[in-house]
């Protein structure tokens, strides 16, 4: 009497799988509902200035140097695979060809998606991650400030905006580095390098090259950004967060590489 | 009350110089947990056993959100997915430019086993395995975790850092295999379906450039890589400071270094195991 009935193991057993298949389902409703948010107040005024300089530096100075030291091993492997193979062909004056095909389309590319979902978006992540942890977005919003638009929108314009430069810098690495690599180490003419460069690669694979850069920022700085004011759980929180940020941007960032790769090469012919 | 006092001598270099000393000795207690770590594998495998059984079952199947799509396997398949096919959309149509579009599957076999199926099979590692290593290391070290470990008497290095050494090359191993097989599979789905090549002509060129030997070489440049990898993250992770905010960024400063490492290990393997010749005769 006055007992309450116990839920039916069965019953529960199926809330139980219900809620375990909502929840993904939860944070990809959240994910895009603030991709919307920030797409929205990108456009709305006031434009966060200061906040978009800061993170500019902030993202620029936590990936110039892994950009710089993963381009110049990818550029070497890269370089020293393509010249074997055009040196067995007897066309090793064509290495200009291949180094610039390979650092412009697929180097420069992959290096950036490394670079900027490996440095600049788990930087972001711990960063925001950080801040949520504080409190200080419950605190922002309570001071009537959109946390969105005043940390979401300048950052998310940050990382693309660095993604961009970084693509060229780890292209000027890949023709330079290839350049030394090819004439110095394997012996190839200078003058033949440098006039087979533009037979493969011209204006369009550079610009595809650029625009990939920046969906590459765009995407790994909004997953960053989620995954980072959606923080919660103790010590162990923010870390995992980070954890997931990592993981999820390869993966999408991959996955926009094959997709961008095929455009591309559509858009050259 | 405020006191005047002299300026030290020299002080903006020795200011520079001691930060100078600071990042050398930080790469000496690296160097020194590294070589701790390996050290102590011996002792990982004499009394933490089950512990290592436990960290491959873990690793494998990954934890919260990452196993909800499927864990570290699936990760990786799809990345090295991706990359096999960017084999089949660059490396198809750069051929076809010159007229030997025939030539894909030799480019299959010979990039995906040099450089594609080992760089990416180690940044996924790094990205999933390892990372998540970091954090819960990081975790257990805010915590005091390991401090009590070390109380208890229970050699934290030998229980949290070898054991996770041991556990990552162990689990590299079937992934390095799903890594190679999903690049293959990617790279001649896309060039006989995507492209329309007639799949006799790409088997004909994938199976006459594939050399045994470069499979064995590429493996043992992923389980290197594996060991690298799960040696540094482990290091961040056993020495984070500064509260949760301090694992988050544990977890990035290991990750930017993890990478780094592995395509240095990369570059050095290739450079020193393939050398100036290309181990395959394309005049026949």
């Amino acid at each position: 009497m006055g007992q309450v009935a116990p839920a039916t193991p069965q019953r529960s057993l199926t809330r139980g799988v219900v809620s375990s298949a909502l929840k993904p389902a939860a944070a990809v409703g959240g994910f895009v509902a603030m991709c919307l948010d920030t797409f929205v107040l990108m456009f709305k005024p006031p434009f966060a200035w200061r906040e978009f300089l800061l993170q500019s530096w902030f993202v620029a100075r936590v990936s110039i140097v892994p950009t710089i030291m993963l381009s110049i091993p990818f550029t070497v492997l890269t370089v020293f695979v393509l010249n074997i193979l055009l040196i067995e062909f007897g066309a090793a004056d064509y290495s200009g060809t291949g180094t610039a095909l390979g650092a412009i389309t697929q180097i420069g590319p992959v290096v950036t998606v490394l670079v900027v979902a490996g440095a600049g978006a788990t930087a972001m992540c711990a960063d925001l991650g950080a801040r949520t942890i504080r409190e200080e977005l419950d605190a922002l919003r309570v001071l009537g400030i959109n946390p969105i638009q005043s940390l979401v929108v300048p950052r998310v314009l940050a990382a693309t905006l660095v993604a961009l430069l970084l693509n060229s810098i780890v292209s000027v690495i890949g023709l330079g580095g290839g350049f030394l690599f090819s004439v110095f180490v394997q012996h190839v003419t200078p003058g033949a390098f440098a006039a087979g460069m533009t037979i493969l690669v011209g204006p369009v694979e550079v610009i595809v090259a650029l625009c990939k850069a920046a969906v590459f920022g765009l995407a790994a700085s909004l997953i960053a950004c989620y995954k980072g004011i959606s923080v919660g759980g103790g010590p162990a929180g923010v870390g995992n967060a980070v954890n997931e940020t990592v993981v999820l941007s390869f993966m999408a960032l991959f996955f926009i590489n094959v997709i961008a790769t095929a455009i591309g090469v559509e858009a050259a012919k | 009350m405020t006191t005047a006092r002299p300026s030290k001598r020299l002080g903006r270099l020795s200011r520079v110089s001691k930060e100078f000393g600071h990042a050398w000795e930080a790469v000496g207690f690296q160097m020194a947990f590294y070589t701790r770590t390996i050290s102590e594998i011996r002792n990982a495998f004499v009394h933490y056993k089950l512990e290592i059984v436990r960290l491959i079952a873990q690793m494998s199947l990954g934890t919260g959100a990452l196993a909800v799509i499927g864990g570290t396997v699936v990760i990786i398949g799809f990345l090295t997915l991706s990359a096999g096919a960017i084999i089949a959309v660059q490396g198809y149509n750069s051929l076809a430019g010159i007229g030997v579009e025939a030539l894909t599957g030799f480019i299959s076999a010979y990039a995906n086993v040099r450089i594609i199926a080992p760089v990416v099979a180690g940044i996924g590692l790094a990205a999933t395995i390892g990372a998540g290593a970091t954090a819960q290391l990081g975790a257990m070290r805010i915590s005091e975790e390991i401090d009590a470990l070390e109380v208890m008497g229970i050699r934290s290095i030998a229980y949290l850092a070898s054991t996770r050494v041991v556990a990552g090359i162990i689990v590299v191993m079937p992934l390095y295999c799903i890594a190679v097989l999903a690049s293959f599979f990617a790279a001649r789905m896309g060039t006989t379906f995507g492209y329309g090549q007639s799949t006799g002509v790409y088997d004909h060129y994938f199976n006459t450039f594939l050399h045994s030997t470069d499979l064995i070489w590429s493996f043992f440049q992923a389980v290197m890589i594996g060991i690298v990898v799960m040696l540094v993250h482990t290091y961040y992770g056993y020495t984070a400071t500064g509260g949760p905010a301090g694992v988050g960024e544990a977890v990035g400063r290991a990750v930017r270094t993890s990478l780094i490492a592995a395509a240095f290990v990369s570059v050095i393997i290739t450079l020193s195991v393939y050398g100036q010749s290309g181990n395959f005769d394309l005049s026949g």
